[in-house]
């Protein structure tokens, strides 16, 4: 009880603090400053921002990995990393139309079947270990592994849409998935630019008026997105919908046959009785 | 080679002091700083070659940036022209100060992406695991396996694609994936059930690891719970010191909780990487970087540092110690013109892509650099 109470603090005050870590450039326009606002305090923000999504990452994913300590469940997600991590290299190497990237099929579903913890592992590792491969890794990084993350730890959400709609095993089921992944296909998207906002937006101070702050901030962050990004999140959204139509109805079924074959339970036997009874042939 | 840490600070050191200075000539002596770094050492085997160039990149950001905000931003005193105030958000004046400023920022931007690809260049990817905090144990193994496994999927994937290709298949439309990509899905599941049972058959599965205790995720929570007041204190109510007090309590308490789990997982390390003189150079530098940029050091003008182009543009000041200072970037070509370390690690891979050094197969080294004590 106390354990469970815990957890949902560790995972609730870090999802919290990382949303508002990520969405600060909107709601700080709307703090009442004084004027003179110090041009280090603007400045250092950023910094602070990337320290901030670095420890909550840090803890909540000290919190996930506690359930990954099983040889299966760590061979499981080693191998499906890989596979995703191939899917991102070849993608490298034969890159797909504008922000099109086949990594989220695989978090998505994984996430969907083996439960949100998995997913959740899944979406982090993979970035992980496909950065490290391809030569990715910077301050983004941790950001990556967080959104990312989010897509695999919420992808038990369509569960019940699923059972509501009565479709598991059917094209249903991978109607709602493509829904899902093609709405995660703009929503990483929008989160991965705030990344990049505050260095691309100016000093707040400057459009700051009183309840008009938020509205500016949002109208400008919307401009910036539709010039930078739409197009590009389309087509990753785009993706991911006809990856999940074509591929998922084989995948799940896939998946779900070797949850059934990974059911088995490994339980040491020790040998209590006494030494001398053993008998050694 | 440095050491990994040395390269870490490094890093550290080159993020702190871009994203605190808006300072153009700081910025570029940066820039060419490492720029520098980058030309003088050569690529370790092994690693990743390096998907878009910098200079590319910084070119399009820079540009990007500076358009950007000068579109967006119409604040300043140097109108360089306007357009009609019926466009929303885009109408208004066109002024110098906002294009500098989105300019400075794009610089800033691909700063960070230039350090950033030039230790990915330089550091192999079993160094990169390596790093990975202790307390990270099971995630550090989950990566290995998955790095050690990429150039056998490659290979697996190959072979499929081969196969099929004996078979007439052709790549027209996006179910043509389907045949290519299923048998490596499934065989990759096969595989990991063998690898589940060899590794259950070594022992791996007998260590049974209590979840974390009660007392580090109190830890935990108290250290978020702490991040979160110093951070609001900042922010809204501009209690600076009392803030920063809070923030630093935090990420301690957290930082702190990680060291406890992590010093309960004994590591033992294969083949270990010296930490040399230079390495020492390497990280001292670094520190004394960060150090003039966060703090007011004697003898250092820091609020040079600072620079702002609004209201007006003017000339940013310039102190010739803080330049000085951050010429100590350049210690690693120190080391990487001296004399080349022998390469400490195996000879170059060139299997499968030869972009990876692990070997195909079962994990066991990177399992037993992992940890012994689970073998």
């Amino acid at each position: 009880m106390r354990q469970q109470a815990l957890s949902l603090a560790v995972y609730g005050l870090s999802t919290a603090i990382g949303l508002a870590a990520f969405l600060y450039p909107f709601w700080l326009p709307a703090v009442p400053t004084p004027a003179i606002m110090g041009q280090a305090h603007s400045q250092d923000a950023p910094l602070l921002l990337s320290l901030l999504v670095g420890l909550c990452f840090v803890v909540l994913l000290l919190e996930v990995q506690g359930q990954a300590v099983s040889a299966k469940l760590m061979a499981l997600l080693g191998i499906l990393v890989a596979i995703n991590s191939v899917l991102r290299f070849v993608e490298v190497a034969i890159p797909g139309p504008g922000g099109f990237s086949p990594v989220f099929f695989l978090i998505i579903t994984t996430g969907y079947v083996y439960g949100g913890r998995f997913g959740f592992l899944m979406g982090a590792l993979t970035l992980l270990v496909s950065a490290m491969i391809t030569g990715g890794a910077g301050p983004w990084l941790p950001f990556q592994m967080f959104t990312a993350g989010w897509v695999g730890l919420s992808a038990p959400l369509c569960r019940p849409t699923v059972w509501l709609l009565q479709g598991e095993g059917r094209q249903r089921e991978v109607l709602v998935l493509a829904a899902f992944g093609g709405l995660w296909g703009l929503i990483y998207g929008a989160i991965m630019n705030i990344w990049f906002w505050p260095y691309a937006s100016g000093p707040v101070e400057h459009y700051w008026a009183p309840g008009v702050a938020l509205v500016e901030t949002l109208k400008r962050y919307a401009l910036f997105y539709v010039t930078t990004s739409l197009v590009w999140d389309a087509l990753r959204s785009t993706g991911n919908v006809l990856l999940i139509l074509a591929a998922g109805l084989p995948t799940l079924r896939a998946l779900r046959r070797f949850k059934r074959r990974f059911a088995f339970d490994y339980r040491p036997v020790f040998d209590t009785a006494p030494t001398g009874s053993r008998r050694n042939g | 080679m440095i050491h990994p840490v040395a390269w870490l600070a490094w890093l550290g050191a080159v993020l702190t002091a871009l994203s605190l200075t808006r300072n153009p000539f700081y910025l570029a002596l940066i820039l060419l700083w490492i720029s520098l770094v980058a030309a003088w050492s050569r690529p370790t085997a092994g690693t990743a070659p390096i998907p878009i160039s910098p200079l590319r990149f910084g070119l399009v950001v820079v540009t990007f940036s500076a358009l950007f905000n000068m579109l967006t931003v119409h604040f300043g005193d140097t109108v360089l022209f306007r357009l009609s105030e019926v466009l929303p958000l885009v109408g208004g004046d066109f002024t110098l100060e906002a294009l500098a400023f989105g300019g400075l920022n794009g610089l800033v931007v691909s700063g960070l992406f230039a350090a950033f690809s030039l230790v990915n260049r330089l550091l192999p990817v079993r160094a990169l695991v390596r790093l990975l905090p202790r307390a990270f144990y099971p995630v550090a193994v989950v990566a290995s396996i998955a790095v050690t496994f990429v150039p056998a999927m490659l290979r697996h994937f190959e072979q499929i694609r081969e196969a099929q290709a004996v078979r007439g298949h052709r790549l027209r439309g996006l179910k043509d994936w389907l045949p290519l990509v299923m048998p490596l899905l499934i065989g990759g599941l096969e595989r990991a059930l063998q690898l589940a049972e060899a590794m259950t058959a070594r022992g791996f599965a007998s260590a049974d690891r209590p979840a974390n205790e009660i007392r580090i995720r109190l830890g935990m929570v108290a250290g978020m719970l702490l991040l979160l007041g110093g951070w609001l204190l900042r922010l809204a109510w501009r209690q600076e010191g009392l803030g920063l007090v809070l923030l630093l309590a935090g990420a301690g308490l957290i930082l702190g909780m990680l060291w406890q789990v992590g010093r309960r997982v004994p590591r033992t390390v294969y083949r270990p990487e010296p930490w040399r003189l230079e390495d020492w150079g390497v990280a001292i530098s670094a520190a004394a970087v960060a150090a003039a940029f966060l703090f007011y050091l004697p003898g250092l003008d820091r609020s040079t540092i600072f620079f702002y182009p609004y209201p007006a543009l003017t000339k940013p000041r310039f102190d010739a110690g803080m330049a000085l200072v951050t010429a100590a970037l350049l210690v690693p070509v120190l080391r990487q013109a001296r004399r080349p370390r022998p390469v400490a690690t195996q000879p170059a891979d060139k299997r499968a892509s030869g972009h990876f050094t692990g070997e195909p197969g079962l994990p066991g080294s990177y399992l037993m650099e992992a940890s012994d004590d689970q073998l």
